[in-house]
């Protein structure tokens, strides 16, 4: 029954299973196919010859080859979220209820509109686009493009999240093979038994390559069963992986293999938790190309007509799926090779009308084989045309060697223009092929360091050549990642000819000729290219998009390049090589993502109060890759400038807390700490008292600010740097570097402490008070014994140890006190606890930056890479009297100006304005234009404290125009307005309440 | 003050609370929280690298390792990190004195910086354990090129990462710092989730 329904189907044979029957729908229509097809060979079993519509001029196609290098048979796969379009109907795993349908085609398949584009085909040649659609320039956007790419492009992206998951693995061997045909499991085999880790890669569902399609007999059994034993015999070796369903896509630097996995392409449902696809690194110490070869089409009128296969895609169909692409085959074939189809055919019952073979005088053998056949042979004669409908091949104009033009019936064309090697992976890190006369194709000349190519993409064609050269190259890649090998015994095969006369285009055909079917150029094509002056390679490619398709030409670029050396009259080497770059096949930008998208893009990190932040309702901000919290909205707040405000005010009138546990912190440690110290920060610490904590600004060498922050000395040999939160890794990397690299002789010691420790500013005129509630009795933190920038360490809540720093950035009293990070969390809810009584408020990131640019204090707006701390108003605390990082590239003129732009605060001129931050400042009726900006707003805040917005910012010659007006001008938000020139200081300028 | 007295919160809470899981669930890879590790950066001061092995051998009778290996005796164990550096790691000591206790027995031969709450620690064993690791760490362990004693400062899934082998099952221990634990922990459940996991002390 489900023969019936599969009328191209063969009673017998092939490698699938009949007794898993698999439905799917292709364009809607309900087919049946068997567990081991293709999505190409089912169709090909239920006669489907049509299966989708070209690029440019709409023609009708069907499948032209059986594997990954597939131009014609693009569809669309699964529906909904999962529709993906482009899809090589050849590789895709037949799979129960998988759904397909056929691309660019409107209204039907069968019908095209838009293949009205045929009729047009003169002005669609190569170039067409440029010379057309040039003017006049503003139809470009509105009219020519919208149009063209609702013409072109093949299929239609799901424009919905793709729901599936990807991952990426790292994976080492000693040897990977790359093609899992006679030779890649000859080497596997090899380095295997040496006791080489293999890795075993292939793009099929199963390996043997070519002997799954072929009726070769090895070592006295079919070809497929030695695979069969081959395969199992690596199976049960733990030192191999077997990867099926997986294409090694890229070469990259030292033996490193990009390769895809397609882990759940092939089910028709995903599976909970595994990935749809996993993206492999492969670290190999050797590999071993075993690719195979593409065969090339010849070019000839109708050449891309459904029914036009390839002349071994045709035994693909027949040997390994029984699947018969035609009930009356021609076979059109340059060489020897593309007679096997003509004895498959055969040997499957199936008519083969003729066999057109350009060469004149054939061996006997063969002109026996056309006989046994019933075949009529057509000696020294050449295809001329292929005609039929849009749904396949009717007829085929053949020429013969006496020049006579003879029609045949026909509604499958094998075709085999010879074999072109694979050997695209050997040009990713640039090396070009060299062509070799011998084989009529182009080899790899230096594959990348530690892979070697054997067997058919070293353009050893015959299968005797290609199992001892997977042996001896297998043996090889072991013996240099250190194994000792022996050779196998090769297996005995029967004679496998490979003679061939190049023939690549066929003159004197009469209709359209393709030679990149993906991207429709034809010869004609080629032929404007050069007589427009576009001869070299690079040129033709570019004009015509040849080999620019998704399939980078790998049926039609040798073919390109042969008709355009006949053009011109040169040697095919001469005309040039294509090379080709990474991935072989097209990989999902999904597959590159892994698990980092979305909110996992990147790591998350927390704070130690981040679970307790997160029960009173906080929202977080992104601050490079800390999440921390911004404000902590009461109930009924809802205008995030209310809860900020409160914060502020809460603070400066009681008692705020706030995690700073975020800022980088560094343990220098060693004899010469303040020494080294000294050198990287612009003012001096080894002078700093135990106990104290000075606040340093550190340059890059060039003399810009690096970064700054405070530094306590704890004690004789150790102090504490914070530096600020996003240059927290970089400072560290910076110290390491001046250590390591600049000044190896100090004797100091660098260990990063951020995480170690949780720490809180306690700001505000009551945070004494709530300290000493937490502050174990013993110590005293008065005034007297411990001032401002003092440090010290101590216990806290019976006995646990902490640091405690008076330091200030909110301008008030405060202090930060640090403990290990683990108690984070019971801190912030102590300090909660004990701070009730005078109102202790939590403020986050946005109260914490309101209060700095209230106090003028420069953060990462204003450390932008580009000011030096002269600019900052620091430009006293750079000492003359030591040599530190930056000082003398600081003094350069441009540096050193005085009319640099300076750090300056703001205030709108009509208080009731707000401030933004990116404003460029004019001079007051000075025109809007680049040569009157003085400099630009860094920073802004309402300051609820003078309850009116302020901002921070730079300005030419800024710190001696206060009281000046200047314009501030916003063109992104096109607001312009007046503010007033004061201190970067809003707040307390003398620094009265950080004493008390 | 005996109200106020402060409890750790482990860096793992409430993010190993995986749900979900496949029907392969504990198959394939154990994992242990390891909030019983003291941990602190031992560097050799100037010159002082010889004293330092000297005082290391005599006092907790560990060779201490010239490359990156862990070298364990009893509790305690020094992971070469670093030319001169290690990381000392101590199982069920007292945490908060782990490093005065070091640095009155090494003397001044060493700087030593308090890590016990710096870094979140997780050992993971199972069937699948190197397959799980594969999906985010660039280091080959198999079996006859990372062994037990081996570690490596590397990453995992974007994640710094510091991970020793502690035994041929294989058992390995990934030290990562600590606010990076959900991350990781969602790197580990992501990746093992196929295989199945089981936490040994949730």
């Amino acid at each position: 029954m489900a023969a019936q329904s599969q009328p191209a189907r063969l009673q017998s044979g092939g490698l699938i299973d009949r007794a898993r029957p698999l439905e799917f729908q292709f364009d809607g229509r309900k087919m049946t196919g068997y567990a081991g097809d293709t999505l190409a060979s089912a169709l090909v079993a239920n006669g489907v010859t049509l299966t989708g519509r070209s690029f440019k001029y709409h023609r009708p196609r069907g499948v032209l080859t059986a594997g990954s290098e597939e131009p014609n048979a693009l569809v669309e796969l699964r529906g909904g979220s999962r529709r993906e379009p482009n899809t090589k109907a050849t590789t895709v795993e037949l799979f129960a209820g998988l759904e397909a349908r056929s691309q660019n085609r409107w209204p039907s398949l069968t019908f095209d509109a838009l293949s009205v584009n045929s009729l047009f085909a003169p002005l669609l040649v190569a170039g067409f686009y440029y010379k057309t659609f040039m003017w006049p320039a503003a139809f470009w956007e509105k009219l020519y493009e919208p149009l063209i790419r609702k013409a072109a492009g093949l299929g239609r992206a799901s424009g919905l999240p793709d729901p599936d998951t990807y991952e990426k693995a790292f994976a080492f061997c000693d040897v990977l093979v790359i093609g899992g045909g006679p030779t890649g499991l000859m080497a596997a085999l090899t380095a295997c038994r040496a006791g080489a880790r293999v890795i075993l890669c292939d793009e099929d569902f199963g390996f043997g390559g070519r002997l799954l399609s072929e009726t070769f007999e090895i070592a006295g059994i079919s070809g497929a069963s030695w695979v069969g034993e081959t395969v199992a015999e690596l199976a049960e070796s733990a030192n191999v992986t077997l990867m099926r369903r997986t294409t090694v896509f890229g070469v990259y630097d030292t033996g490193t293999y990009g390769a895809l996995e397609r882990v759940g392409d092939h089910l028709p449902t995903h599976v909970p938790h595994q990935p749809r696809q996993r993206l492999w690194k492969i670290v190999a110490k050797r590999a071993v190309l075993a690719a195979g070869a593409i065969e090339r089409p010849i070019v000839f009128g109708g050449n891309d007509r459904p029914g036009a296969v390839m002349a071994a895609a045709v035994r693909s169909y027949v040997n390994r799926y029984a699947a018969v692409p035609g009930r009356r085959i021609a076979v059109f074939t340059n060489n020897d090779d593309g007679w096997k189809t003509v004895a498959d055919c055969a040997a499957a019952g199936i008519p083969v009308e003729a066999v057109i073979d350009p060469r004149a005088n054939l061996p006997e053998g063969l002109r026996n084989l056309a006989d046994r056949a019933g075949a009529t042979l057509f000696a020294g004669g050449r295809v001329l045309d292929a005609y039929g409908v849009s749904s396949g091949l009717q007829a085929i104009d053949v020429e013969t060697a006496g020049g006579s033009i003879v029609t045949l019936n026909a509604d499958c064309l094998a075709m085999s223009g010879g074999w072109n090697p694979a050997l695209a992976l050997t040009t990713h890190l640039g090396s070009r092929p060299v062509w070799r006369p011998d084989i009529h194709a182009f080899v790899a000349s230096a594959p990348p360091p530690g892979l070697e190519v054997a067997g058919a993409a070293n353009g050893s064609l015959a299968l005797a050549a290609c199992l001892a050269e997977g042996a001896a190259e297998g043996a090889k890649a072991a013996e240099a990642a250190g194994f000792s090998a022996s050779m196998p015994a090769i297996p005995a095969v029967g004679a496998d000819p490979t003679g061939m006369m190049p023939l690549w285009k066929v003159e004197r055909s009469r209709t359209k000729a393709f030679v990149d079917f993906q991207n429709d150029v034809t010869a004609k094509d080629i032929a404007i290219s050069e007589s427009e002056g576009y001869r070299s390679v690079e040129h033709l490619k570019r004009y015509t998009a040849l080999g620019m398709a998704t399939d980078q030409g790998k049926t039609a670029n040798v073919n390109a390049l042969a008709i355009m050396a006949a053009l011109t009259g040169k040697s095919i080497p001469e005309t040039g090589v294509t090379t080709f770059r990474p991935p072989y096949t097209p990989v999902a930008i999904a597959a590159f993502a892994g698990h980092h998208r979305g909110k996992h893009f990147r790591p998350t990190r927390l704070t130690p109060s981040h679970l307790w932040a997160a029960e009173q309702g906080a929202p977080f901000v992104e601050t490079g890759q800390w999440l921390r919290a911004q404000w902590y909205p009461r109930p009924g707040e809802t205008d995030w400038l209310v809860s900020v405000s409160r914060e502020v005010n809460a603070t400066r009138s009681g008692v705020g807390v706030c995690d700073v546990s975020t800022l980088g912190k560094i343990d220098i440690m060693g004899a010469d700490a303040g020494a080294f110290l000294d050198r990287v920060y612009i003012n001096t610490f080894s002078t700093l008292a135990i106990g104290k904590v000075r606040y340093g600004v550190m340059l890059r060498e060039d003399g810009i600010v690096m970064d700054d922050g405070t530094t306590a000395r704890l004690a004789d040999h150790h102090y504490y740097m914070s530096t600020t939160t996003v240059n927290a890794a970089k400072v560290m990397q910076h110290l390491e570097f001046c250590h390591q690299v600049l000044w190896p002789e100090l004797d100091v010691q660098l260990a990063s402490a951020t995480e170690q420790w949780a720490q809180f500013a306690i700001a505000g005129p009551n945070a004494r008070d709530t300290l000493r509630g937490l502050i174990d009795p013993e110590f005293d933190i008065s005034n007297e014994a411990l001032p401002y920038m003092g440090a010290t360490t101590l216990t806290i809540c019976g006995g646990l140890p902490a640091r405690l720093f008076r330091i200030s950035f909110s301008g008030e009293l405060a202090y930060e006190i640090a403990v290990p990070a683990g108690y984070g969390d019971g801190l912030i809810r102590a300090i909660m606890s004990v701070g009730a009584p005078f109102g202790v408020t939590p403020y986050g990131t946005e109260a914490l930056g309101v209060m700095r640019i209230e106090k003028g204090h420069a953060a990462g707006n204003e450390l932008n890479g580009t000011i030096t701390a002269a600019d900052l108003g620091l430009g006293r605390m750079m000492s003359t009297k030591k040599d530190y990082i930056g000082r003398v590239m600081a003094e350069r003129p441009g540096l050193a100006d005085p009319e640099r732009p300076r750090l300056v605060g703001f205030k709108p001129v009509d208080r009731a304005q707000r401030l933004r931050a990116g404003a460029h400042f004019l001079p007051l009726g000075a025109k809007a234009v680049a040569a009157n900006d003085e400099g630009f707003m860094t920073s802004v805040a309402f300051s609820p404290s003078l309850n009116h917005w302020i901002g921070l910012g730079y300005l030419k010659n800024g710190a001696s125009r206060l009281g000046e007006r200047v314009r501030a001008h916003d063109p992104v938000r096109g607001l312009e307005f007046e503010v007033e020139i004061c201190d970067p200081i809003f707040i307390d300028p003398k620094g009265e309440r950080l004493r008390v | 003050m005996s109200d106020l007295a402060l409890k750790p919160l482990s860096a793992f809470r409430g993010h190993l609370a995986f749900t979900g899981m496949s029907e392969a669930s504990g198959a394939g890879v154990t994992l242990e929280v390891r909030d019983d590790l003291a941990m602190a950066i031992v560097i050799a001061r100037k010159g002082r690298l010889a004293a330092l092995a000297e005082n290391v051998c005599q006092t907790y009778g560990i060779d201490l390792p010239a490359g990156p290996k862990r070298v364990a005796a009893g509790s305690l164990a020094f992971i070469g990190t670093g030319p001169g550096q290690f990381l000392a790691v101590e199982q069920g000591g007292d945490a908060l004195t782990f490093a005065s206790r070091l640095a009155g027995a090494l003397g001044d031969a060493a700087s030593i910086s308090d890590q016990s709450a710096s870094r979140a620690v997780l050992r993971v064993s199972g069937p699948r354990v190197r397959g799980v690791l594969a999906k985010g760490l660039a280091i080959d362990l198999h079996p006859s090129v990372f062994r037990p004693g081996d570690a490596a400062l590397s990453s995992i899934a974007l994640i710094g990462a510091h991970l020793w082998q502690l035994d041929e099952r294989p058992t390995y221990e990934i030290s990562v710092f600590r606010s990076l634990a959900g991350s990781f922990a969602e790197f580990i459940w992501s990746s093992a989730a196929e295989y199945g996991v089981t936490i040994d002390n949730p």
